[in-house]
């Protein structure tokens, strides 16, 4: 879209649109032929709620015939904490008073030892916005070292230029993820008080420029709670549906963040609850069927194994929020954000099994891009 | 209806014609007429000294509101398609080009790979382009990336009747598809345009199914009604198919 | 008949390829051939040696013996 604060507009605009939607039309939307926004938009009417259990076993056949079944799992590996942005809701805001660090290389090994010894596969790279202690050439060198031990690297981090995603693309890095938080302009505005991260436009545009740059998958999502949940995702939906058709090539992944209590008392004005969370992975599952959905460690175990396989593709597992974690001893600070299921890996995928589900730890090698 | 935007043109009527294989001209001018279509495909000929009045151009231009689409039938190659879109657009003047490159005589099969060297380079001279290919839903995004104005598709082989033979393959063109995608080739009966329509393309090219018809002009009237009928739909959104699943066991018991 | 002497311009007959037959020619531009072809010249397309020729640039063209020509109209097609 031309203007970044468009798909917000637009999105309200259907969802208006589609809150007198009645029963018919929400289980013609259910089972639309082609379903778009607008089929979106009636299934996350709250009228729709009635029908949660239509929309799951059509989301969980639609998972199943597009992704067998299997989940596949990631493990978070956090870098530094440094930040210069301060998001009213993250627990790393710059004026929060958490110890900082980064960690040295020779940390950053031991850490991939230990999550490569607890069968990962696939990791993802994570840091705060752009800082002199973990700058772009920080991150890449990290890219480097993990790309050696693992066949999928994926990285969120600060917004990079095209030319830096190619950097970081050939250093080895598959995938980008970079939560939008909210479409809503004022409320982005007004949630991101200082730092770089106020620049919306500039948020907007960089899963473009991500995929312009040759990355294979660029992870998108909506802070959920900060805004109007079902107007957010309807905005998510239109921005990925540009994407996907532009950059044909590569892949989208759709994760599902809720705002969990923090440090600093952040309330969310639009709190999600366990039911319209749900609500919103079924309908994204019916209108995006080929599309990898996400669910991290931010949710609680009994609804994450509730989640998998039906509309969820993807999760997080053991994961810690705080910088390192893994090998040693435990890191000082107190994490990003509180996670939910502390459970190991052997857990998680035993719940899986039991669920007729496989854990699914690699998907691929990159044996004709070295 | 919304209008049909090709490039910078923008069209009302969403059935193209074609002037092929029609028992005569005036019977071909009867059916443009009564199909109601704005957009009508020729083919570029060798002049005839013998038969000077099988120029077409004439009889085609005492018709209102017709924007002519030359095609590049004949062409092997790329190059070949190329020139004869350079003598067409010399001709009449028009931009709209339809792409057909098919080096087999039987079959008709567009070739893609010329067809795509032909189209980059036809858009980069300021053609809007139409390209005539088979249905794949990459060689779409490749055709759109070389900035076709439009895809199109073929149902199934020219002149065969055989409707829309790969459907899966058309949806996920159309799902995909920055540009509009016409159905070109292969209809029978409006019930196919029709269908083509309400699953979401933009447009169908027609041009055997009502030349051989045994009224063409009635043929093409019925055409036009069941591509309104069918882009109808579409705007008004289909009712679902019954999706319902065996409730094996409740799946959303944990969310209390 | 005797031919004449010193043939002149005009009378000089050439062999041209017009869309792929042989034919003589006694005019040297593309508008004359056009004439002797009995095509309207804005109902035809012209290519010379495979080089399409505008309707504007005929007049400068310069034919030459064993010059192949296409002139090309519109026929029924789909």
């Amino acid at each position: 879209m031309d203007n970044p604060s468009q798909y917000w507009s637009l999105a309200q605009a259907i969802n208006t649109a589609a809150s007198r939607a009645d029963n018919r039309q929400i289980f013609s939307a259910m089972g639309a032929q082609r379903p778009g926004p607008r089929e979106l938009a009636l299934m996350l009417q709250p009228q729709a709620r009635a029908h949660l259990e239509q929309m799951a076993a059509r989301a969980k056949s639609l998972t199943a015939r597009h992704f067998g079944n299997t989940v596949s799992l990631y493990a978070p590996l956090y870098l530094s904490n440094y930040c210069s942005s301060g998001c009213v809701y993250c627990g790393y805001a710059s004026d929060r008073k958490q110890p900082r660090r980064k960690l040295p290389f020779d940390a950053v090994a031991r850490e991939l030892d230990a999550l490569k010894r607890e069968g990962f596969e696939e990791i993802l790279l994570l840091t705060g916005e752009r800082t002199p202690q973990a700058d772009f050439e920080y991150v890449q060198a990290c890219v480097r070292m993990a790309s050696e031990l693992f066949p999928q690297v994926q990285v969120e981090a600060f917004p990079m230029t095209v030319d830096e995603y190619r950097k970081l693309n050939l250093a080895g890095c598959v995938g980008v993820t970079l939560y939008q938080e909210t479409y809503h302009p004022v409320v982005y505005d007004m949630m991101h008080r200082w730092g770089p991260k106020k620049d919306f436009a500039g948020r907007v545009s960089a899963p473009a420029h991500v995929l312009e740059a040759g990355m294979r998958t660029v992870g998108m999502g909506v802070l959920l709670g900060l805004s109007d949940p079902v107007v957010d995702s309807i905005a998510l939906y239109l921005h990925a549906e540009e994407l996907r058709k532009k950059y044909w090539r590569s892949g989208i992944a759709i994760s599902f963040p809720r705002i969990r209590p923090q440090e600093g008392g952040f309330q969310p004005a639009h709190p999600v609850e366990d039911r319209l969370l749900a609500q919103i992975v079924f309908a994204f599952r019916i209108v995006m069927p080929d599309v990898p959905l996400v669910l991290s460690t931010r949710e609680k175990p009994l609804f994450r194994d509730g989640m998998a396989g039906v509309g969820i593709s993807r999760m997080s597992a053991a994961s810690r929020t705080t910088v390192g974690g893994y090998a040693g001893a435990p890191a000082e600070d107190r994490g990003q954000f509180e996670i939910s299921d502390r459970r190991s890996v052997m857990e998680i995928c035993d719940m899986l099994r039991a669920k007729k589900i496989e854990p699914v730890f690699k998907n691929w090698d990159a044996v004709y891009t070295g | 209806m919304k209008p049909l935007v090709l490039g910078d043109l923008e069209f009302q009527s969403r059935l193209l014609l074609g002037t092929g294989k029609f028992s005569s001209s005036a019977v071909m001018l009867e059916a443009v007429k009564a199909s109601g279509a704005q957009i009508v495909t020729v083919a570029l000929r060798r002049f005839n000294r013998e038969r000077p009045s099988d120029d077409l151009l004439g009889p085609l231009m005492t018709l209102k509101n017709i924007t002519l689409m030359p095609n590049t039938s004949g062409a092997r190659d790329a190059a070949e398609a190329v020139k004869a879109a350079r003598l067409a657009r010399e001709l009449c003047g028009s931009r709209l080009i339809k792409v057909e490159i098919h080096p087999n005589p039987h079959h008709l099969l567009p070739d893609p790979i010329e067809t795509y060297e032909a189209a980059k380079i036809l858009a980069a001279d300021g053609f809007i382009v139409m390209p005539y290919m088979p249905p794949d839903p990459v060689l779409a995004k490749r055709l759109e990336e070389a900035g076709c104005a439009s895809v199109m598709p073929l149902g199934s082989t020219i002149g065969s009747g055989n409707g829309i033979a790969a459907g899966g393959l058309l949806d996920i063109i159309i799902n995909n598809s920055n540009v509009p995608v016409i159905v070109d080739a292969g209809l029978r009966a409006p019930s196919e345009a029709a269908a083509a329509m309400e699953a979401g393309c933009a447009a169908v090219l027609v041009n055997s199914a009502i030349a051989a018809a045994g009224n063409p002009s009635a043929m093409a009237q019925a055409f036009a009604a069941a591509v309104q009928a069918g882009s109808a739909a579409y705007e008004a959104g289909l009712m679902a198919r019954s999706t319902t699943a065996a409730a094996t066991s409740p799946l959303t018991l944990f969310l209390g | 008949m005797f031919p004449p002497a010193y043939p002149s311009l005009k009378e000089q007959m050439m062999k041209l390829v017009v869309n792929g037959e042989e034919i003589e020619s006694s005019g040297s531009s593309l508008p004359d051939l056009l004439v002797q072809m009995g095509a309207s010249p804005k109902r035809v397309a012209v290519m010379v040696n495979g080089t399409v020729i505008s309707a504007a640039e005929r007049q400068a063209v310069t034919l030459r013996a064993g010059d192949r020509i296409e002139i090309l109209t519109f026929a029924a097609g789909g």
